[in-house]
């Protein structure tokens, strides 16, 4: 599975784009997280790999931005493998490997919405990546 | 029992003769267990000559001396910053202590003392601000200047407790989230967290202080360092020893030494230490060999923010260690705060020390105490608990109408009612500006506006804590509840306001 932003604006976000591009292209989608409202917003789906070239065409071709997002930036160099972070993680991101050193799986992680791990970390070694919203003020 | 006299021992000038010539036997903490476990307690005796542990943990009771030397004209510092954090000035004109949990005034909570001493270990340059009244002797009264560790004349680490030999597993039993000195901890016991290295840390290696104590040279920081006696709230008949230890700052490294930072509630020093157990005789092969299941402690609930808080079960460190504890019935996930990744690499960088004779093993000139308590505060002014200071809360039914919880909030004219089931059990709150609210809005069920997530106290909570909460969450009320969330009471921020005017 591949996780695809897809960024809606004040203009197009009334339309049931989400729910077209499901019916049209018949290939169900995880969501992970939604923040949006009627100025707009941002949902980050879940898709199979095999599909994601044509469900980003898709939702380029209806006017929606589709960004492959990075959620969450962790400064290895300041990190010292405490585990800190551990087990504050609700989607199971963070783990130890054999040395016990904190590995982050970007691609599980649910970024902004959560956060959960930043102000834990003793080291401030993680940092989530501010999404820019592009709705209005 | 382990029979230590039968052999001739083997004595700590011995050991370092062979450290000489090159043909010492070093075995981290972990690696002599194995070798226990595959030939031995007589054989890795025979074989091993020391053991070397390592932890590297959060210690906030740490700092660093330093010496400034005499500005032109002299100043005798009474208040002094650096980077914007007092520091102390314990001594007479040019000496200050950089305590690690002292936080800086413009960035509170973020950098302290701890990223001080890192900073200056890492060769950074500090500001140093400085204010005195001005003497005959010292007639200097204002100073700033900037620093690097060679601009110091002494730069030492002097850590009066460090070093735990195990400490407590943390959770929380609140509805809310709390931040502590054992981390995040998530509301009704989503997670836990602990400390330290088990099986590895270097007091549980030699838990009855035989080679351990005042001159003891050790890895402190990635220098070489001593330990200058026991730390403060020793407690070894509990197996909570501690350790008080000195090292040269200039020499040591901020992999192992880190500033960290504990939201909302300060600011402290990552600090490795390994210390060297030489086996001296069979008994010292035995102890080395204990495993993380073999070394227990307590789950605690720092949800009850008492001197003595709930214990709700032993865990042991191999558990711990696995990321999942078992609490109230539910595994739940267990962060640990110190690195044991870090205290690996401190019991393997000090075997390469022995072993490349770049370290020399020292006998303690006096061993730690063995029976020594540690003592809870004397108290002499008096503590006021919720116990003493609620009253017994007006309550209502969900079922009931708007109109009779009115009634009851004018007849017994208060602004509070709890809301309960048959049992007594909270079911939540509602306010006379709910009610108003309410018939402003038109609306006659009370379960519309029944405020269901409420904060609570306890009986035995600290009137201080109960008024902490109160202020937090912009609350004038908290019903007091027991442990089965039945309703014994009601506490207002007018009891509490009443009894300061007292």
């Amino acid at each position: 599975m591949d996780r695809i932003l897809l960024r809606f604006s004040e203009e197009n976000v009334a339309e049931p784009i989400t729910s077209q591009v499901i019916l049209e292209l018949g290939i169900p989608m995880r969501i992970v997280t939604a923040t949006i409202n009627s100025m707009g917003g941002d949902i980050l789906v879940e898709v199979p790999a095999v599909h994601l070239k044509k469900i980003v065409k898709a939702f380029r071709d209806k006017g929606v931005v589709v960004k492959y997002p990075k959620l969450i930036e962790v400064d290895y160099d300041k990190c010292f493998d405490c585990g800190a972070c551990y087990a504050l993680c609700p989607v199971d991101a963070i783990s130890f490997d054999e040395e016990h050193s904190i590995v982050f799986d970007e691609k599980t992680c649910i970024g902004s919405p959560c956060g959960l791990c930043v102000d834990a970390c003793p080291a401030r070694a993680i940092k989530l990546v501010e999404q820019h919203r592009n709705h209005p003020k | 029992m382990a029979t230590p006299k039968k052999s001739n021992g083997r004595s700590i000038v011995e050991i370092n003769q062979k450290i000489k010539s090159g043909d010492v036997q070093v075995l981290t903490a972990e690696e002599m267990k194995k070798l226990v476990e595959s030939s031995g307690v007589e054989v890795a005796y025979k074989e091993v000559d020391v053991v070397t542990t390592g932890t590297f943990g959060a210690m906030c009771s740490s700092g660093a001396i330093i010496n400034l030397g005499h500005s032109d004209p002299p100043i005798k510092i009474q208040r002094a910053w650096i980077n914007d954090v007092e520091v102390s000035h314990p001594g007479a004109a040019v000496d200050l202590y950089i305590g690690a949990s002292m936080m800086s005034e413009t960035e509170p909570f973020e950098y302290g003392g701890g990223h001080i001493i890192e900073d200056l270990i890492a060769g950074k340059e500090v500001e140093l601000r400085a204010t005195s009244y001005g003497t005959d002797c010292y007639p200097r009264t204002k100073l700033n200047t900037t620093l690097t560790k060679d601009d110091l004349n002494q730069f030492y680490l002097l850590n009066f407790r460090n070093c735990y030999q195990r400490y407590v597993c943390a959770t929380n039993s609140r509805d809310e989230m709390i931040y502590t000195y054992m981390g995040k901890l998530l509301p009704r016991f989503r997670n836990a967290s602990y400390s330290g290295a088990g099986e590895l840390n270097p007091l549980m290696n030699d838990p009855d202080y035989e080679t351990i104590g005042v001159g003891t040279r050790i890895f402190l920081g990635g220098a070489q360092g001593y330990v200058i006696g026991e730390g403060t709230q020793h407690d070894p008949t509990d197996r909570f020893g501690t350790l008080m230890v000195r090292g040269d700052a200039k020499q040591m490294s901020p992999e192992f030494i880190s500033g960290g930072t504990f939201t909302k509630y300060g600011t402290s020093l990552y600090v490795g230490i390994g210390i060297p157990i030489p086996i001296l005789n069979e008994g010292l092969a035995k102890k080395t060999a204990i495993r993380d299941e073999e070394i227990f402690t307590e789950i605690v609930d720092y949800g009850v923010p008492r001197r003595e808080r709930p214990k709700l079960g032993k865990v042991d460190y191999a558990t711990l260690k696995s990321g999942k504890v078992t609490i109230k019935d539910r595994k739940i996930k267990v962060s640990s705060l110190s690195s044991l990744k870090r205290a690996r690499k401190i019991a393997e960088t000090l075997k390469s020390w022995i072993e490349n004779g770049s370290f020399y093993l020292s006998a303690p000139a006096e061993t730690l105490p063995t029976d020594s308590v540690c003592k809870p505060m004397r108290q002499t002014g008096e503590i006021v608990f919720v116990n003493s200071v609620a009253h017994a809360a007006v309550t209502c039914s969900v079922d009931e109408d708007i109109k009779s919880v009115a009634q009851r909030i004018i007849s017994k004219s208060v602004n509070h009612v709890v809301v309960t089931d048959k049992g007594g059990e909270i079911k939540g709150m509602v306010t006379s500006w709910d009610v108003t609210r309410a018939v402003a809005e038109g609306k006659s069920r009370l379960a519309d506006i029944i405020t269901k997530k409420v904060f609570t106290t306890t009986p035995q909570e600290s009137l201080e804590a109960a008024s902490r909460k109160m202020a937090q969450h912009h609350i004038s009320a908290l019903p007091v509840v027991d442990r089965n969330k039945k309703v014994v009471g009601l506490i207002t921020s007018e009891d509490i306001a009443k009894l300061r005017g007292r």
